[in-house]
């Protein structure tokens, strides 16, 4: 029997798997292992993105990618993505730069919920590349700097060197409105900062009690459980805890069943849960 | 597509171009119909290297799908709805396939693996554009759809059937449940909730320890779709494919993430999670459990464990526990 295959350009309901193509404007190493790029859809059209939510990166040849987004909604025309170097496609992507294509299907995924924040001290707990997506969520307190109470961010790494973004957090810490503290795992010379993992950084955070606290969590899977049992020793309620949970993911659209925790998939569900939901959920964290 | 004779008591879905390949009478093949509307390698995308431009590959030729068993069609009812409206996404590289296929379903005996009875697959019509069942040396036809009415018409040797033919395609269906002896100890409805508080049952945990984490059990399952997405590039780097192929839960490195940890990292795990999604998570979801009752699994399992073995030990378990 002949199969014949028909093609259908440019039809959005065929096109579920198809990536929209845009370009690399700017690409910039922030440590030995990470790089930040700018890209510019079709048209500067906006990405439209919620702090939180990612985009399947897509190489030809070499397959695609999950990568949360880094830079804040507010920004028009173009979007920032953090990527380290892991493995095949990320490699291929950090050896492209400004004029470059690269695809994009996005953005997805639920994202942090800015709108639970908004009122509230923003306790945002951050490990090694958790500083990623998490960029999106203070950018959009500090821009609507009224609008949210105090600012915490507990920033871990495992070197100096590894720090990322360290112009905007200077920036951040400017504002006595927020409190930005950044640990490093071991001492290291010419580092006078604190140094432990970063559920050490808790002691030095105090909670006003009188008001509603909410916490946002992105790090490394390792993190997750004794950043919980300090936020739960704070007294914050399960549905105040906000935690961005990474899985293995292949379509992106809830289908391919890689991303799946117990009945929830990330990719649709989240990547942002509840401490409510994590509880519920014994493959969570 | 239909049912062919691959060895001497194995059959196989295969395409044909001569109707006497076709076999009329077999228990279940190894894999299921699933791939006719879903290829094991299944091409997604088709790109361009030079122009940076993608566009999909949808396969919409017509085609028949013959001597589909009813615990079968039920499987393709599932992934209709996985592959369709579930999560309001749906597939068009599935759906493509599905809606050029014309469905002529099947009545079938069972074998001690079977067990459509349990799961509410034995009398599955909906899908099928005709249905037969074996009456005496002819069939008993079933037009279902349009699709089926005009395929109909094409057999002037059909006529209407008398009262004795409907009532002996009844009884041949009455037959097929009595002879289905292989039992799932529970209702579907009741299952997530008498699973859930065993999810730390030593019964996967000894299953674990007779699996070889092979996946076979998803690969030959007519209701699992969890796929990997991969490229492949032709020789001269100008042009290639994005694929999907079947994927499996039971694989050790199915939830690793980039980082290297593993989600499901021990075998247990992988193991309960296969019937927790079929009988906790997709059956609460869906409202029908993801298993169809073809055996296909624990007849394939290379280390002999029965999927409705495994779950009537946690059930009893679960029983025992609640009368305590």
């Amino acid at each position: 029997m002949t199969v014949v295959q028909r093609r259908f350009p440019d039809q959005k309901e065929e096109a579920l798997f198809v990536p929209e193509m845009a370009r690399i404007t700017r690409a910039e190493n922030l440590t030995a292992t990470d790089k930040l790029f700018e890209i510019e859809l079709p048209g500067k059209r906006d990405l439209g993105h919620k702090p939180g939510q990612f985009v399947q990166v897509s190489i030809f040849g070499f397959g695609e990618a999950p990568v949360s987004i880094s830079s804040s909604p507010a920004r028009k025309g173009s979007f920032e993505l953090c990527v380290r170097r892991m493995g095949g496609l990320t490699s291929k992507l950090h050896a492209m730069g400004a004029g470059d294509t690269v695809g994009i299907r996005g953005p997805l995924g639920n994202g942090f919920p800015m709108e639970d924040f908004e009122g509230a001290d923003c306790l945002i707990v951050s490990g090694g590349i958790g500083m990623a997506p998490l960029r999106s969520v203070v950018d959009t307190i500090v821009a609507n700097r009224d609008r949210f109470g105090r600012m915490m961010l507990l920033y871990g790494n495992r070197t100096p060197a590894d720090i990322l973004f360290p112009d905007d957090l200077k920036k951040w810490a400017a504002d006595d409105r927020n409190q930005v503290l950044v640990a490093i795992d071991r001492p290291a010379e010419g580092w006078t900062g604190h140094v432990g993992v970063v559920t050490t950084l808790f002691q030095h955070i105090k909670l006003d009690t009188s008001r509603r606290t909410v916490a946002a969590v992105v790090g490394p899977p390792v993190m997750y459980r004794f950043v919980y049992a300090e936020l739960t020793a704070l007294h914050l309620p399960h549905d105040h805890i906000y935690l961005s949970l990474e899985r293995r993911m292949k379509c992106g659209v809830g289908k391919c069943g890689n991303c799946q925790i117990n009945g929830k998939y990330v990719c649709i569900d989240g990547p942002v849960f509840t401490g409510a939901e994590v509880q519920q959920f014994q493959e969570s964290i | 597509m239909a049912p062919v004779r691959r060895g001497k008591t194995s059959f196989d879905f295969q395409w044909i171009d001569d109707p006497s390949q076709v076999v009329f009478e077999y228990v279940r093949t190894v894999m299921p119909p699933k791939k006719a509307i879903w290829p094991v390698h299944d091409t997604m995308l088709e790109f361009d290297l030079k122009k940076q431009q993608a566009s999909p590959v949808l396969d919409e030729t017509p085609f028949v799908l013959f001597g589909i068993h009813a615990c079968d069609l039920k499987g393709i009812n599932q992934l209709d709805w996985a592959m369709g409206q579930r999560h309001g996404v749906p597939d068009p590289h599935y759906l493509a396939r599905r809606k050029a296929a014309t469905i002529v379903g099947m009545e079938s005996m069972p074998d001690e693996y079977c067990f459509c009875t349990s799961v509410g697959s034995c009398e599955t019509r909906e899908g099928a554009d005709l249905f037969l069942t074996p009456v005496e040396s002819s069939y008993f036809v079933e037009v279902l759809s349009v699709k089926g009415e005009a395929l109909a018409k094409q057999a002037p040797e059909l006529r209407e059937a008398t009262g004795d033919e409907v009532a002996a395609a009844k009884a041949f269906i009455e037959k097929k449940k009595r002879s289905t002896t292989l039992k799932i100890n529970g209702e579907m409805g009741e299952l997530p909730d008498l699973l859930e508080p065993r999810y730390q049952t030593e019964v996967f945990e000894s299953t674990a320890q007779r699996c070889y984490g092979c996946g076979t059990c998803t690969n030959v399952c007519p209701t699992c779709f969890c796929f990997d997405v991969d490229d492949q590039v032709d020789l001269l780097l100008q042009s290639g494919t994005r694929g999907r192929t079947y994927d499996s839960c039971q694989f050790q490195d199915f939830a690793i993430v980039a980082g290297g940890h593993n989600f499901r990292g021990e075998r247990t795990d992988r193991v309960r999670h296969r019937w927790f999604r079929k009988f906790v998570y997709l059956l609460r979801e869906h409202g029908t459990p993801f298993c169809i009752g073809c055996g296909r699994c624990s007849k394939s399992c290379t280390a002999g464990i029965s999927l409705v073995d495994v779950l009537n030990s946690v059930l009893d378990e679960a029983r025992k526990e609640v009368v305590r």
